[in-house]
């Protein structure tokens, strides 16, 4: 039981990441492969925040989710600039960026050994201590992002980012600011990933660079390729099918010193086979 | 009193090519202004330059006395001066009425916050942007094709729905790039009563056009564009028949 709800904990953590990849990838054609690197800063700060007893849980994610929002909005910025394919390396380099600071700064995220010992988060004197109790608190996460993303994109917004990924001339030409729209996209997909980072950090209580690296900004892609691009559902189903994967390797039997290497084969191969044969994924459109 | 649009002296160079060279014109209002001239004598780039996608070298652009030129493009649009693109440039995975939509001027949660916190509002204020967007598809003649994806529709439509997209912006003062190239004779038929309605609705309407019969029935104005350069102004009997102009319009001594 604990096992089935650990699971379906961390694919709702993915989930928002998911959400986040696809509105920014998927909806406004900024091809990020740097989202990892929000979601660790996210991981971090609420680490730090909980351990140094700084904040309680609720002050500490919100604190986590605005700086995620300035982070992400300076990180995407490049792409107001350097369009398409030139701002996938711009992106990637972000990334190295985060992922050299995460490993090296010893003193504030404890460099390759990670954070042991974040505490569980409390929420007016509830602790969410166990599996079971966690479940209640990703769930929550998980329906205010779903809920965030659906009301985006019935509202004018949701079709102006629609419409920037197709034609940016013509939505200037049309009286709308691109600017503006490109950046209020960076800082909503700042705001999830920075909300899945901290829920990620005190629901393992060890944070380690390697969940925050250049292969879990691709796992993100992956799960939005898959799931399908723009849409809920397809971030839904992208991460709880994606993150099962390992949980299925586990009743093979085959060594664990490869079990971790034949999943990256498993998640690029299913990279590559949609992206050729069903582009619009399972349950989206075409990216 | 003020020109109501009035371009002074415009440069523009690309590299070691001059697009515009001292270029002055100005357009009347409540008239229909087609601006003619041979390939490359820079009809695109002054469209560019009015609406603030190009910014001249040297040279100033007005409307009803205003400076356009140093401002971006949204705000020309908001200064009541709108543009299409020869290419078309429609949103060919949103239905019709979604590409008119996305033009309708001033629209509420058009940034994350309104969509998020006020979506009570979001949904009333969009019911009444969908009716201006569903007027505008009406006036072009598209009502019925309104839920239609962009790429569902004939090339004559996907004309008209660059239009109607111009009209949902609000815009007075419209620049249509060649609204009536590559269209069937009836679409063409359709196109021009379509202008000379708007007209009589109160717009001003600058138009680059190709054909010269086209330009016979709809210009009360031509500009004759040559090499960066307006060379010739007048009624469009005046252009049309002058030897020289027809000359050079027609790929004689360059």
């Amino acid at each position: 039981m604990d096992f089935l709800n650990s699971y379906i904990v961390l694919a709702e953590i993915y989930v928002l990441l998911a959400l986040s990849t696809n509105l920014l990838v998927g909806i406004v054609g900024i091809f990020s492969v740097s989202q990892a690197a929000v979601f660790g800063v996210g991981a971090y700060i609420v680490a730090a925040l909980l351990m140094g007893n700084i904040l309680p849980f609720l002050p500490a994610i919100l604190l986590a989710a605005l700086c995620c929002v300035a982070l992400n909005i300076l990180v995407t910025l490049p792409s107001l600039r350097v369009a398409g394919d030139y701002f996938v390396v711009t992106s990637f380099g972000i990334q190295l960026l985060a992922t050299a600071v995460f490993t090296n700064w010893t003193e504030g995220t404890g460099g390759a050994n990670g954070l042991p010992g974040i505490p569980p988060p409390a929420i007016l004197g509830f602790e969410f201590d166990s599996t079971g109790q966690f479940l209640l608190l990703s769930s929550a996460a998980l329906a205010i992002g779903c809920l965030c993303f659906w009301l985006i994109m019935r509202a004018p917004f949701g079709r102006l980012l629609r419409a920037i990924r197709e034609d940016e001339m013509a939505v200037a030409a049309a009286g709308k600011n691109v600017l503006r729209a490109k950046v209020g996209a960076a800082a909503l997909a700042g705001a999830l990933a920075g909300i899945a980072g901290g829920v990620y950090g005190t629901f393992l209580s060890f944070i380690d660079p390697s969940s925050f690296d250049l292969d879990a900004s691709i796992l993100m892609l992956t799960m939005v390729v898959v799931g399908g691009a723009r849409t809920l559902t397809g971030s839904i189903i992208g991460p709880f099918l994606l993150l099962a994967l390992p949980q299925l390797l586990t009743l093979v039997e085959i060594p664990s010193t490869i079990a971790a290497a034949m999943r990256q084969l498993i998640y690029g191969l299913l990279l590559i086979a949609f992206m050729l044969f069903r582009p619009q994924g399972l349950a989206g459109e075409r990216l | 009193m003020t020109p109501y649009l009035e371009a002074t002296g415009i440069n523009k160079s690309f590299g070691g090519l001059q697009a515009l060279r001292d270029c002055s014109f100005t357009v009347e209002q409540g008239r229909i202004t087609c601006l003619v001239g041979p390939n490359g004598a820079g009809k695109t780039t002054i469209f560019n330059v009015v609406t603030g996608f190009f910014r001249p070298d040297s040279g100033s652009v007005a409307f009803r006395g205003r400076k356009l030129d140093g401002l971006r493009p949204q705000a020309i649009v908001a200064a009541g001066v709108a543009r299409s693109f020869q290419n078309l440039r429609l949103f060919d995975d949103l239905t019709a009425l979604d590409n008119v939509l996305v033009a309708v001027a001033r629209q509420f949660a058009e940034e994350p916050l309104g969509a998020i916190f006020r979506p009570l509002r979001a949904a009333r204020e969009q019911r009444r942007a969908t009716e201006r967007a569903l007027e505008a598809l009406e006036h072009v003649g598209l009502a019925a094709q309104a839920r239609e994806a962009v790429r569902n529709l004939s090339y004559g439509e996907r004309k008209l729905l660059t239009v109607a997209r111009l009209l949902a912006t609000g815009a007075e003062l419209l620049l249509l790039d060649e609204p009536a190239s590559g269209l069937s004779a009836g679409a063409l038929d359709a196109i021009m009563t379509l202008l000379r309605r708007l007209q009589s609705e109160g717009k001003t309407l600058l138009v680059v056009e190709h054909n010269t019969r086209v330009v016979q029935k709809i210009a009360d104005q031509v500009l004759f564009l040559h090499q960066g350069h307006l060379m010739a102004q007048g009624s469009p009997a005046e252009i049309i028949n002058d030897p020289q102009l027809a000359e050079i319009y027609f790929g004689g001594a360059i």
